[in-house]
């Protein structure tokens, strides 16, 4: 795996699932990985905090979990995005890119910009 | 929504805790799974795949205990968990359990039963229809001094038809009546009142129905009753409206029974405080109506209107006193000396709870006192045990508690003692307000409702949630606070723990000696109060004197000669019954307020308002009964009769203050102006004529037989219609009441006796109040006192435990039993003696909250505080004696063994 991974940023764990799970519905481990692969490696996701937020998120109502027989036919716990979770990730995801932005620019600022 | 949800999640959680484990277990299990197929799929071998899977998730357990704590049902089942922890623990000490639930038990019942007092006398609002806007109307001439006087009859009726504040007006009067007719005749106490006064109280009776505005007109005979006496003297039918009661021998029809609380007029008040029996229609007489300047004796209510504040009220009273003023008789007017007439408004619940909520204030401050001494207490207990489980806690947090975790768990059990003392706390509470209400004096109103209230419960609930936090939160944030390596090393030696917890349970007892010298200094200032009241000389002898009212109606007696001819023979007769000494007659008995009335003195002008001075009418050998004595003069003989000259006897405190230095024999006085001159023909002792905390008054004093014929007859007053007799007796005073009664009976056989009663026992009466303070106060006192040499016992049989290493050495090293008997009890008294300084301060500071309640005792009185301090020190010395003894038999050789 290429370059050292990094810790996510603090709350950004609930967002980066439901965006995995708007894909396509994910096991749990499924999920750790995407997120892995798709940050390239800068993401690496802990259990011990990725379970305790599948459980916090399905309690918000904006996951649900069935059980379903995996790709290499075993039992395994899937979940996907409910209608609320939609319009959460939709949401955060716009709030997002809102606050980078705005740090982008403020980062970028030379001086005697006002 | 969410909640909603977050809710139903949570409670099958808790209700499948099972299912629900087993799905997290297999999802970890599964993942595990997914991740070791992963690695073989990029070459690693099956068992280092499932090893480093394993590795990469880290401890199960752990992640499991993470994702339980997502919802709110893992904290209940912590707290759960915390309350199984603290009752098995309280279980494994019984004696502490009981010690401390027991201590909390007696101070939250307390505080509880007086509580409920308080809630219902001082908090709760009077049990009418939107009480809030019910007022009582004064009149007040407050540039002479009386800012309080009630109503006149033509003024209410003029305020009735000219004001615009409220929307309902009424008038209540208290009259006693002879009840007969149906069963032995009886005095009761009874009101007019307006056919107003029902409606704007907006009370229902139980049965039948209210005055009609046209029966409150003389003639309209109706009558209804309390629910007290309709049970007890007609047994509770409800076939009794539409019958007939006699009241003074004229036939009433009963209209309605009040329901069972229902109480008018209330008490507090300075007139018509004394609640009714039965009520009839007020029903003004044309003599009342026209009798401007006559009599001021009506209690009148007032629905504020809606939309009209206080304020607005006050003034209209102002401006509608001036209109009254305007109206008034020229010569009547003259008797305001100048004054200003105002119509003062105040809201009815003040007056009820006015006078006694310095007293309720006193006594729940003192009560607070004594649940924070059982904090304290129980506090220095709580030390005790973290000292003894210092080790188990040690461990805990070595294992990875959290102090907030720790400090949760000890607080559980600080609750669940609070909340078991606070249970067995009600009990006691149920039962400590009868006890608290039978021994309350009457001057405490609405005692019968003072009902345990959800609001009651709820004080009871948040004391106990109160007094958990108070003496468990120090010792609790201590315990669980220590240091990990410096408990761990300490819990080994015994002896080093107890420095820090000494230090805590040292403030905590001299706190609790502090706040128990404040109670019994107040309890002390009390007693002392209540002592002077006993040993005060009244001015008269009360021992062997029989006294009993003798009320002649006016129906019966319509004459004044009728009147005066019974009353002498009665007096003439009486005296002659074996075992009697004495008998005399007078309107009014000694410390049972006299009626006072203005004067004029002779070659004295008139400056400002005449002197007020109580004056008595007496028959027959009243001053020898009582023993009031002759100082100058002589007292009345039989010749001084209606055609006789105007005589009056005088007090000496009434000649020392108009004819300092002079004879007054011989000197004249007149009630007013049109009034013949009275001859001062003797000069008795002062008596107490009022309370006997109330300072002595000149009184005079004027032959009963030299009344006017309208004064003797008059009814509406009533005063000379119902003259005491006071007879001196050979024995027992009580034991002759029905000899004497009879006698009165062979004169008319229907009069019906009232209040027998004897002297000794109206002063008892007297001082109901300040024996109730007295008493309730010293039982907190008491409490308080036990609480704190238990606290000082604990601690200094803890210490001497703890210490024992210590104390072995010195008596190794050659101490003598006495020193080391010397060396503990000097470590108790310093506790008290800290307590004590604190304690003196404090009291200082609070003891001027009783000031109202002493008499002839000073806030600050030295005595009480030295002595209460001494007695303080002396139980702290007595309660450190038996640890101290103990201390003394330590053997050495033990002792150093153990270590």
């Amino acid at each position: 795996m290429p370059g050292k991974s990094k810790e996510l940023v603090q709350g950004t764990l609930d967002m980066l699932i439901l965006k995995t799970l708007a894909l396509e519905p994910l096991h749990g481990y499924g999920i750790g990985l995407r997120i892995q692969q798709i940050s390239r490696g800068v993401f690496t996701v802990n259990p011990g905090s990725l379970f305790p937020a599948f459980r916090r998120l399905e309690r918000q109502g904006l996951i649900k979990a069935d059980w379903r027989a995996s790709e290499n036919n075993r039992r395994a716990k899937y979940y996907a995005l409910t209608e609320a979770g939609r319009k959460k990730l939709k949401y955060e995801t716009r709030e997002w890119q809102a606050q980078t932005r705005a740090i982008a620019r403020i980062l970028a600022a030379s001086p005697g910009e006002l | 929504m969410p909640k909603l949800r977050s809710l139903v999640h949570g409670l099958c959680a808790l209700f499948r805790k099972e299912e629900s484990e087993r799905e997290l277990q297999d999802e970890l299990h599964s993942y595990v799974e997914a991740s070791a197929a992963e690695k073989v799929r990029a070459g690693m071998s099956e068992d280092e795949a499932r090893r480093a899977a394993r590795l990469e998730l880290g401890s199960a357990e752990t992640i499991k205990e993470e994702v339980r704590s997502v919802g709110w049902e893992n904290w209940l089942e912590t707290c759960g968990q915390d309350v199984r922890y603290a009752l098995r623990t309280l279980r494994k000490s019984p004696g502490f359990t009981i010690i401390a639930v027991l201590t909390l038990a007696l101070g939250i019942g307390a505080n509880a039963a007086l509580f409920s007092v308080v809630n219902t006398v001082l908090l709760q609002p009077l049990p009418f229809k939107n009480p809030s806007r019910l007022m009582m109307l004064y009149e007040g001439l407050p540039q002479v001094g009386s800012p309080k006087i009630p109503f006149s009859t033509p003024d209410f009726t003029m305020v009735r038809r000219s004001q615009k504040s409220f929307e309902s007006v009424g008038a209540v009067q208290d009259k006693e009546f002879e009840l007969s007719g149906q069963g032995e005749p009886d005095r009761v106490i009874g009101a007019r009142v307006s056919a107003s006064i029902f409606p704007m109280l907006g009370v229902a009776p139980v049965l039948g129905r209210f005055f009609r505005p046209e029966e409150d007109a003389p003639g309209q005979n109706v009558a209804v009753l309390s629910y007290g006496l309709w049970q007890r003297r007609y047994g509770g039918r409800p076939g009794i409206v539409g019958e007939t009661i006699d009241l003074d021998r004229q036939a009433y029809t009963v209209i309605g029974v009040m329901p069972k609380h229902f109480v008018l007029p209330l008490p507090g008040p300075p007139a018509n405080f004394l609640p009714a029996a039965l009520w009839v229609p007020m029903a003004f007489t044309s003599a009342e109506l026209q009798g401007w300047g006559l009599r001021y004796d009506l209690s009148i209510l007032a629905r504020l209107r809606r939309g009209v504040t206080l304020q607005q009220a006050r003034s209209e009273g102002e401006a509608l006193g001036t209109a009254i003023e305007a109206q008034y008789p020229q010569n009547i007017l003259k008797d305001f000396y100048g004054a200003r007439l105002v119509l003062p408004v105040f809201p009815w619940r003040e007056e009820v709870t006015g006078p006694v909520r310095p007293l309720l204030l006193v006594l729940m401050v003192a009560v607070g006192l004594v649940l924070l001494i059982a904090c304290a207490n129980v506090a220095t207990l709580l030390v005790s045990r973290a000292a003894a489980r210092q080790h188990e806690i040690a461990l805990r947090r070595a294992l990875g508690a959290t102090r907030s975790r720790l400090l949760r768990q000890l607080l559980t059990e600080s609750l669940l003692l609070a909340l078991l003392g606070g249970g067995l706390g009600l009990l006691l509470a149920f039962w400590g307000k009868n006890m608290l209400l039978a021994l309350a004096p009457s001057e405490i109103p609405l005692p019968q409702n003072a009902g345990f209230s959800g609001g009651a419960l709820l004080f009871v609930l948040g004391a106990s949630c109160l007094t958990a936090l108070l003496f468990g939160l120090a010792p609790a944030w201590h315990t669980a606070g220590a240091g990990l390596r410096q408990s761990l090393e300490e819990a080994g030696r015994s002896r080093a723990t107890s420095r820090t917890h000494h230090g805590l349970q040292n403030a905590f007892v001299a706190i609790e000696f502090g706040l128990s010298l404040v109670l019994l200094i107040g309890a002390g200032l009390l007693i002392r109060s209540f002592g002077k009241l006993l040993n005060t000389d009244l001015g008269f002898q009360p021992d062997h004197v029989l006294a009993m009212e003798v009320p002649l109606p006016a129906t019966a007696y319509p004459q004044a000669s009728q009147i005066r001819n019974l009353y002498q023979r009665l007096a003439e007769e009486v005296p002659s019954l074996p075992g009697v000494k004495a008998a005399g007659m007078a309107d009014d008995l000694p410390l049972l307020a006299a009626v006072f009335h203005t004067l004029e003195i002779e070659g004295r002008p008139q400056v400002g308002k005449p002197p007020a001075i109580a004056e008595t009418w007496v028959l027959g050998n009243y001053f020898q009964t009582m023993r009031i004595p002759l100082v100058a003069g002589r007292l009345f003989t039989s010749q001084d009769v209606e055609n006789s000259p105007p005589v009056v006897i005088i007090s000496q405190g009434m000649a020392k203050e108009y004819w300092p230095g002079q004879d007054p024999i011989g000197k004249r006085l007149r009630h007013e102006e049109n009034q013949p001159w009275m001859t001062v023909v003797g000069v008795v002792g002062d008596i107490n004529d009022g309370p006997v905390n109330r300072p002595r008054q000149p009184h005079i004093y004027t032959p009963f037989l030299q009344l006017s014929d309208a004064l003797t007859a008059e009814n509406v007053i009533g005063v000379a219609r119902s003259m005491n007799l006071a007879v001196r007796t050979q024995s027992d005073p009580a034991s002759m009441s029905s000899e004497v009664v009879a006698q009165i009976h062979s004169l008319d056989p229907d009069v019906a006796v009232a209040n027998i009663t004897t002297m000794p026992r109206v002063i008892s009466s007297s001082l109901a109040g300040p024996r109730f303070n007295a008493s309730l106060l010293s039982l907190f006192a008491g409490f308080a006192l036990f609480l704190s040499a238990i606290g000082i016992y604990g601690v200094l049989a803890f210490a001497v435990t703890q210490r024992r290493h210590e104390i072995g050495i010195r008596m190794a090293l050659g101490a003598q039993p006495r020193h080391v008997l010397g060396f503990v009890l000097a470590w108790g008294t310093r506790l008290a003696r800290t307590g004590a300084v604190f304690g003196i301060v404090a009291a200082l500071a609070l003891t001027r909250l009783m000031k109202g309640l002493l008499y002839g005792v000073a806030a600050t009185d030295p005595i009480t505080f030295a002595g209460v301090t001494l007695l303080l020190l002396g139980v702290a010395l007595l309660a450190s004696f038996i640890p101290a003894r103990r201390a003394t038999r330590v053997d050495p050789m033990i002792a150093l063994r153990c270590e």
